[in-house]
């Protein structure tokens, strides 16, 4: 429909964000409610009637203001028994309070850093996933700027074979290079998972960034040659400010595959050092016991990635290029 | 071959180009490249790669030789009684799917992530407002399995502990099996993918929108067009190339999806997609040559969108 | 100016992960001896001595079985600090009981054990294709078949052969080789009810096939459920259908029949299968039988089917379901208590058991596992397996061990059993075990039967033919 007034734009924009809004977040929430969620409930009654206060279990009925009956409906057992990696049949809470401290815990903060915990999983995602988030990003860019902006013989070719190389599924990759790893002695270090992420990450990187400077006006690199400019200070001075959108939605993807990667890092890391999303998956036993368990861990997982994507969001700014290319 | 109207604007020398591009490739290579070539050596072998495939051929059946692995991953889905029945085996085998995902869900995502990276454009809490769309991306799909059990659940007395049930039967309907019943459980799961991946398309999206000079949108306003004759022949035209980026991402994305089934349903209730086979037949059968097979299979499906690219990539240089 | 800030944010970061992650490798490891060890994860730090002797030495130190099983612990060669790699696929809850019945072994070898914990196929297959397997792997029997050619026979290994029964051994056996060591079974053939439900309603656990049958039709005309059914696990979805169909195949046709599908004697298209499913099918897709009928049994989560039995508004009367369900219903119910609100018999009129194991497989002969294996099949091992009450152990020692009531109960059940079959899903190599779950799923969701058992039978003699 033409929303011909201002007015009417604003109504109409305010209304359909608000709508997707909602839908998106409707899973979020039911996610998020269940993480509070005790154990019991959860499997028993739906998690949106943790908000009709006056209904349910008897053991949940309290006095007070709705937000006081709504609070003492809820638990953050669940973080607690994430956090610590508590494995037992009750809570880290009410083991610890019994006096009855379960095996491998003092029952002090020190109990964070238990190598069940999330704690540990959490340095070793983050050292797991920012190199293998830089270095694809870096040597991509240098690629792309070389599809873009050099003529040399056999990248129509080259490019072709690129766009390709996106959809060669990893599992058929493992094999093979895991045989390489253990010749070079590589298993079981980072530098085998940062390796491994850069070679998947590069065929994607590079389509993108190519695609972003390919769109970047000609003018630019003309004034820029005629003010003496080189290939390497062309490339660095300018056509990597102004693609840093795009470098930031890379970056912003990048983290979140390696982040939220399972099999790579267990395959090539394995269990002596696990990543967050090996912690993740190991709470529940093979018989589907303990799930509640990874509502909690799920949404503690989800933080950092949620912190890059705010802090990468000063990039998207209207009018960086337009400033540039004037300038 | 590459007609040189293209001159580039520098100076440059036969070598410069090459040192851009080889740390890459050389990484590309040992990586994907060199493992490639060994699995399509294996999908020529049998199923543990000690013979050729033409020996697994079964007397009396079809065999297609060397091929035989190509035989057995297009066609042992097909029910080829007659036409009617092949007909309707296709559209639940894994390439049926496989289709249906391509439509619905490249559509869905990337329409939506245009439509809201539009509209959150001109918005005040802007950042916080695509955040929410871009959650699902940064929820690990253990988490989003969970999540969206909590939606589909299907309850089958008084007690619906999934919302959509909930919903349906408080307002008097009968549960539905959303994630059994053959065919709606395959778009279930779309549903999922859309919800988990839009984000990704508005992101892209938005970082193009952004790079829209001011001054193009305020001329075309100015002008008297409405916002969305702006949408329509100012903002899509300039963005088609990236459109064209993240259609054929979202494309590549979705042949390779395999975790949404892989965790909601295994493939069962016949929603297997191309890379839920090929895993089974990698790893729960141990069938290599087939699961390699299959794995070429989806690579070469990829060529269509490849021509696509490269004749982008030309065009977009000769009209700069 | 933005750029720069950002380069050099990027630099020190970096630099910090360099360093991280250079703290966490130990010097170097012999390019054969998968990942380097950092910290072990479960067990106290050894004392670090000298590195280990050539593993080729120690071949010759054989000790006769009966004296290894009468000693406490063995730990023949080992030295402190030699490393062994484990892949398994218990998790939460799980592993700790396993950790604990490691723990005395740990103990006293002074060994590091560096564990891993994956349900993912991929895993293991890829560490064994790429020649970098674990020293150890627990897994399931098809991959003694699979891995024939990798693993090491267990008698190579000094396992206490005593400590074993002859049945076990023949299921561990590949092409006259023992490839592994069962280290945990649980029985499937098992019924689960409230007996306070019983109580109320005047009901009797059954005796025979007919009176379980009788039973159920009672239940149905007193306007209860008899059956909670749940068919959902991902990508396992339908096999709780295929234990129960394999339960009453060991009521109709008895353990010999069972073994033949599993060999392949019997083809699975035989008509006594047809009877088994189609006696299942009349419970499983009709709402009178089962909670929901057919929707329910194939939309329901296999732990919701065993929780809505002991709700506090019971939807069902009884589920069938191995012995791990107690572990489910006290995980959500905290509060039951086994014996008056939940318990189980073994399923009347079965004749013989169907099982679930877990096999221990050897990709190594260093001493180090020589010791595990010794310790493990070993008196000792039996008794702490049966002990961290981690259900049941074929180990015979641990018989007399168990400390849980419902070990204990299902011990007895298992001792008194007249034959022990394994899952025959999970005894086909190939895409069998697949098969015949989408097989029985297609079936409750209203597929021909004929048809169905054909593909399962194609599935089945494909898998068996080399």
């Amino acid at each position: 429909m033409n929303a011909g007034t201002k007015g009417g734009g604003k109504v109409f924009t305010t209304i359909a964000i608000s709508v997707i809004l909602i839908l998106w977040l409707i899973p979020t929430i039911g996610l998020l409610v269940t993480s509070f969620r005790p154990v019991s409930l959860i499997n028993t009654t739906g998690w949106w009637t943790v908000f009709y206060v006056n209904n349910g279990p008897e053991i949940n009925k309290s006095e007070g203001t709705y937000l006081q009956q709504l609070g003492n409906r809820l638990t953050i057992d669940n973080y607690i028994d994430a956090l610590t990696g508590y494995r037992g049949t009750t809570t880290y809470r009410k083991d610890c309070n019994d006096g009855s401290k379960p095996l491998g815990y003092k029952c002090d903060i020190s109990d964070l850093l238990n190598p069940r915990g999330m704690g540990r999983a959490f340095l070793n995602s983050v050292v797991v996933t920012i190199p293998a988030t830089i270095l694809p990003i870096l040597f991509a860019a240098f690629a792309a700027y070389a599809f873009a902006w050099f003529d040399f013989r056999g990248r129509y070719v080259l490019f072709a074979i690129l766009v390709g190389l996106q959809v060669v599924p990893l599992q058929m990759t493992l094999v093979p290079v895991l045989r390489m790893y253990s010749a070079l002695g590589l298993n079981g270090t980072f530098l085998a998972v940062w390796l491994f992420h850069t070679g998947f990450g590069l065929p994607y990187a590079i389509y993108l960034l190519r695609n972003f400077m390919g769109g970047l006006p000609r003018e630019l690199f003309e004034s820029a040659y005629l003010d003496g400019a080189t290939h390497w200070t062309t490339f660095t001075k300018l056509v990597l400010p102004l693609t840093m959108p795009a470098v930031a939605s890379l970056g912003i993807f990048q983290f979140l595959w390696v982040w939220n990667d399972l099999l790579v890092s267990l395959v090539f890391l394995g269990g002596t050092k696990p990543v967050m999303t090996y912690q993740i998956s190991n709470m529940v036993t093979s018989m589907g016991a303990g799930w509640h368990l990874l509502t909690a861990a799920a949404f503690l997982s989800m933080i950092v990635p949620m912190i890059v994507f705010f802090s990468l969001q000063k990039y998207f700014v209207r009018g960086m290029m337009a400033g540039a290319v004037k300038g | 071959m590459a007609k040189t109207n293209v001159a580039p604007v520098m100076k440059q020398g036969k070598v410069i180009p090459w040192l851009y591009v080889l740390p890459a490739l050389i990484i590309m290579t040992i990586f994907i490249v060199y493992p490639m070539i060994n699995t399509i050596n294996l999908s020529f072998l049998n199923k543990n790669g000690t013979a050729s495939a033409a020996t697994t051929c079964v007397e009396g059946e079809p065999c297609w030789g060397i091929f035989e692995n190509y035989r057995y991953a297009l066609t042992a889905e097909l029910d080829t009684t007659n036409f009617s029945t092949a007909w309707n085996s296709f559209w639940l085998s894994s390439y049926g799917n496989m289709l249906k995902w391509l439509v619905v869900m490249v559509t869905g995502t990337v329409v939506l992530g245009l439509v809201f990276a539009v509209l959150a454009d001109r918005i005040k809490h802007e950042a916080l407002a695509k955040s929410v769309i871009f959650m699902p991306m940064a929820i690990s799909f253990v988490g989003a399995g969970v999540i969206w059990r909590f939606m589909y659940n299907y309850g089958t007395s008084k007690v619906q502990t999934g919302l959509l049930n909930a919903i349906i039967t408080s307002l008097g309907g009968e549960p539905v099996a959303f994630l059994s019943t053959i065919p709606i459980n395959t778009f279930m799961l779309i549903i999922v993918g859309i919800w988990m991946w839009t984000g990704f398309c508005m992101t892209i999206l938005s970082s193009a929108i952004k790079s829209i000079p001011n001054e193009v949108i305020e001329a075309a306003r100015i002008d008297g067009a409405g916002e969305f004759k702006v949408f329509t022949s100012i903002m899509v035209p300039i963005i088609a190339p990236t459109i064209t980026v993240v259609i054929t991402t979202m494309v590549i994305n979705v042949l390779k999806l395999f975790d949404i089934v892989y965790v909601m349903t295994g493939g069962n209730f016949s929603t297997n997609v191309i890379a839920t086979r090929m895993y089974t037949e990698m790893y729960t059968n141990s069938q290599d040559g087939r699961g390699t097979a299959i794995a070429v299979i989806l690579v070469i499906a990829i060529i269509p969108f490849i021509v696509m690219n490269i004749r982008r990539f030309m065009q977009q240089e000769v009209m700069r | 100016m933005k750029k720069s800030k950002l380069w050099s944010l990027i630099a020190v970061l970096l630099v910090v992960i360099l360093a991280i992650s250079a703290c966490g490798k130990t010097p170097t490891a012999t390019p054969t001896v998968a990942p380097t060890v950092s910290e072990p994860e479960t067990v106290e730090e050894p004392t670090v001595s000298e590195p280990e002797a050539s593993d080729e030495a120690a071949a010759v130190d054989e000790k006769p079985a009966d004296e290894v099983a009468a000693a406490e612990i063995d730990c023949m060669d080992v030295k402190a600090g030699d490393t062994i790699s484990l892949l398994y696929q218990w998790s939460g809850a799980e592993e700790e009981k396993f950790t604990a019945v490691l723990a005395p072994f740990v103990e006293a070898c002074g060994v590091t054990i560096t564990p891993e914990s994956s349900r993912d196929q991929a895993l293991l297959d890829t560490r064994v294709k790429a020649g970098t397997p674990p020293d150890l792997a627990f897994w399931q029997t098809p991959q003694l078949i699979q891995y024939k050619d990798q693993l090491i026979p267990m008698t190579d290994l000094g396992i206490n052969e005593a400590n074993y029964a002859e049945n076990w051994r023949a299921l561990g056996t590949v092409d006259g080789k023992w490839l592994g060591l069962p280290a945990k079974a649980d029985i499937k053939t098992l019924i689960w009810y409230s007996p306070k439900q019983f109580k109320e309603a005047g009901y009797t656990v059954p005796t025979t096939w007919e009176e379980l049958d009788a039973l159920v039709e009672k239940m149905v005309a007193d306007g209860k459920v008899p059956w909670s059914m749940g068919f959902e696990s991902g990508d396992a979805t339908g096999w709780t259908g295929t234990d129960f169909i394999q339960d009453i195949l060991l009521v109709q046709q008895g353990a010999e029949y069972v073994n033949g599908l599993i060999d392949g004697s019997i083809k699975y298209s035989d008509a006594g299968v047809k009877t088994a499913y189609e006696t299942y099918g009349k419970w499983a897709t009709d709402e009178k039988y089962t909670i929901g009928g057919a929707q329910g049994t194939l939309s329901t989560g296999f732990n919701d089917a065993i929780l809505k039995v002991f709700a506090d508004e019971p939807e069902a009367m009884m589920v069938k379901q191995s012995g791990f369900a107690m572990g489910t219903i006290l995980g959500t119910y905290p509060n039951l208590v086994y014996g008056t609100d939940f318990d189980f018999f073994g399923v009347p009129g079965a004749k013989g058991l169907q099982g679930g194991s877990d096999w221990m497989m050897a990709f190594s002969d260093k001493p180090a596992v020589k010791a595990f294996v010794a310790y493990l099949s070993s008196a000792k091992g039996g008794e702490e397996w049966a002990k961290a009450s981690f259900d049941l152990t074929p180990n015979l020692a641990g018989e007399k061990a168990y400390v849980d009531e419902t070990l204990l109960k299902k011990a007895e059940i298992l001792a008194g059993a007249t034959a022990f079959t394994p899952d025959i899903g999970d005894s086909i190599p190939g895409g069998f075990g697949k098969a015949e779950f989408s097989g029985v799923t297609d079936y409750v969701n209203g597929g021909d039967l004929d048809k169905v058992l054909e593909t399962i039978a194609a599935a089945q003699a494909e898998a068996l033919k080399e």
